[in-house]
């Protein structure tokens, strides 16, 4: 298994470089073309929906584990206080379920001093099911 | 020297003097002048230093500087070609943001399909030449093991020439749109519009943009969307490549966030 962390300020010109790492894990881990496609373009999808709802001066953390059978990537950040509405109505959201094997997305509570947090999680599979 | 040139850097005025008569008589002579030819000629190889200038300023973005000396350089010839004297401005002032405007065009318009060295140009065209029967024997797009099995290349060869297609593909989404100042890129106007169309029924704001798509992207958003195919499933039901499918997703993704995103 390898884990790996970014750390990136929560604007838009960070995602290119979130979006490669994203596609880089996956060709390492030799995912077939197309799920190297997907998790490209679900990345860019989930980043995008963070940076639109960060806090001024957010950082957007974006964790990814890489296994044999599947690439997650959790990515977080700091949101104001009163934005609690998570982005799954949206149509970036409906994109994130195509692209990727599983999404979810949970709202962490405010804690002391700051406000709350929106953390989405994506999974990707090696091999998509349709393809067996 | 005229006074219409006082507002620009002294040193330039000071290397370029000689070109200002130059300059002068080549406004004034009738365009079927012969003479016209061999000054033109004399004004851009004079002027050719500050198109290297500029050129350089643009280097270190993945282009070959003699690449951006070239396209700066048509930007200086269109100066030359384009300049009226009698305007009133000097030759610089209308020079220089013509010469940057070329090679701003340049990047923003054909930079994404050079913006990789050769060598990995080549081996992502080598790459891009296995996939349609890799992709037809293994009924699914193939991985990179098995096309550097293909190919006989190392797999690490392989993966470098995937990322130089990537780039190729994508990189204009990331390249500056502005003059620099103000740091917007395409991606910027393009991502994470999201959190206002919570506010609407997405499924209600699509459907007349989806109408709005040519038949043939329709077509690919609905297979990979709602018939979740694969893009090498949908590039052999469609008939064109894996990587056209990518790219058509791709723009076609980007008009829609765009169109959904609404004129707020």
């Amino acid at each position: 298994m390898l884990s790996l962390e970014l750390r990136a300020t929560a604007i838009p010109s960070a995602i290119p470089t979130i979006r490669m790492v994203a596609a880089d894990l996956a060709a390492r881990a030799d995912f077939d073309l197309d799920s190297i496609d997907d998790l490209r373009m679900a990345a860019d999808d989930l980043c995008s929906m963070l940076v639109r709802i960060a806090a001024g001066n957010a950082v957007l953390r974006c964790r990814f584990t890489v296994r044999p059978e599947r690439i997650e990537v959790a990515a977080e950040v700091d949101v104001d206080d009163g934005v609690d509405a998570l982005p799954t109505g949206s149509f970036g959201w409906r994109i994130l379920e195509c692209l990727a094997d599983r999404v979810s997305a949970v709202s962490l509570p405010a804690e002391p001093g700051r406000g709350g947090r929106v953390r989405i999680t994506l999974m990707k599979d090696a091999m998509p099911a349709q393809q067996l | 020297m005229t006074p219409s040139v006082s507002s620009v850097g002294t040193e330039q005025q000071g290397e370029y003097a000689h070109l200002a008569p130059l300059q002068r008589r080549y406004g004034e002579l009738a365009a079927d002048d012969p003479q016209r030819q061999r000054l033109r000629e004399q004004l851009i190889s004079g002027y050719l230093p500050v198109a290297e200038h500029i050129a350089r300023r643009f280097a270190g973005r993945g282009e070959p500087l003699e690449d951006l000396v070239q396209i700066a350089t048509v930007g200086l010839i269109n100066a030359v070609d384009r300049f009226e004297p009698d305007r009133g401005s000097d030759f610089f002032s209308f020079a220089v943001p013509t010469i940057t405007g070329e090679v701003r065009r340049y990047f923003r318009d054909h930079g994404w399909s050079t913006r990789v060295p050769r060598r990995l140009k080549d081996l992502h065209i080598a790459i891009r030449g296995t996939l349609a029967e890799l992709s037809q024997q293994l009924g699914r797009a193939p991985r990179p093991s098995e096309i550097a099995d293909r190919l006989g290349l190392p797999l690490s060869e392989v993966i470098e020439g995937l990322q130089a297609g990537e780039a190729y593909r994508s990189a204009s989404l990331d390249e500056m749109l502005g003059s620099g100042d103000g740091n917007a890129t395409l991606g910027e106007f393009i991502g994470g519009l999201d959190t206002e169309l919570d506010l609407i029924d997405d499924r209600e704001a699509l459907r007349p943009l989806l109408a709005e798509l040519a038949p043939r992207e329709r077509t690919i958003i609905a297979l990979r969307f709602f018939r979740h195919l694969t893009q090498t499933q949908i590039a052999e039901q469609v008939g064109i490549s894996q990587m056209h499918v990518s790219r058509v997703l791709r723009q076609t993704l980007a008009f829609l966030h765009e169109r959904m995103a609404g004129p707020d």
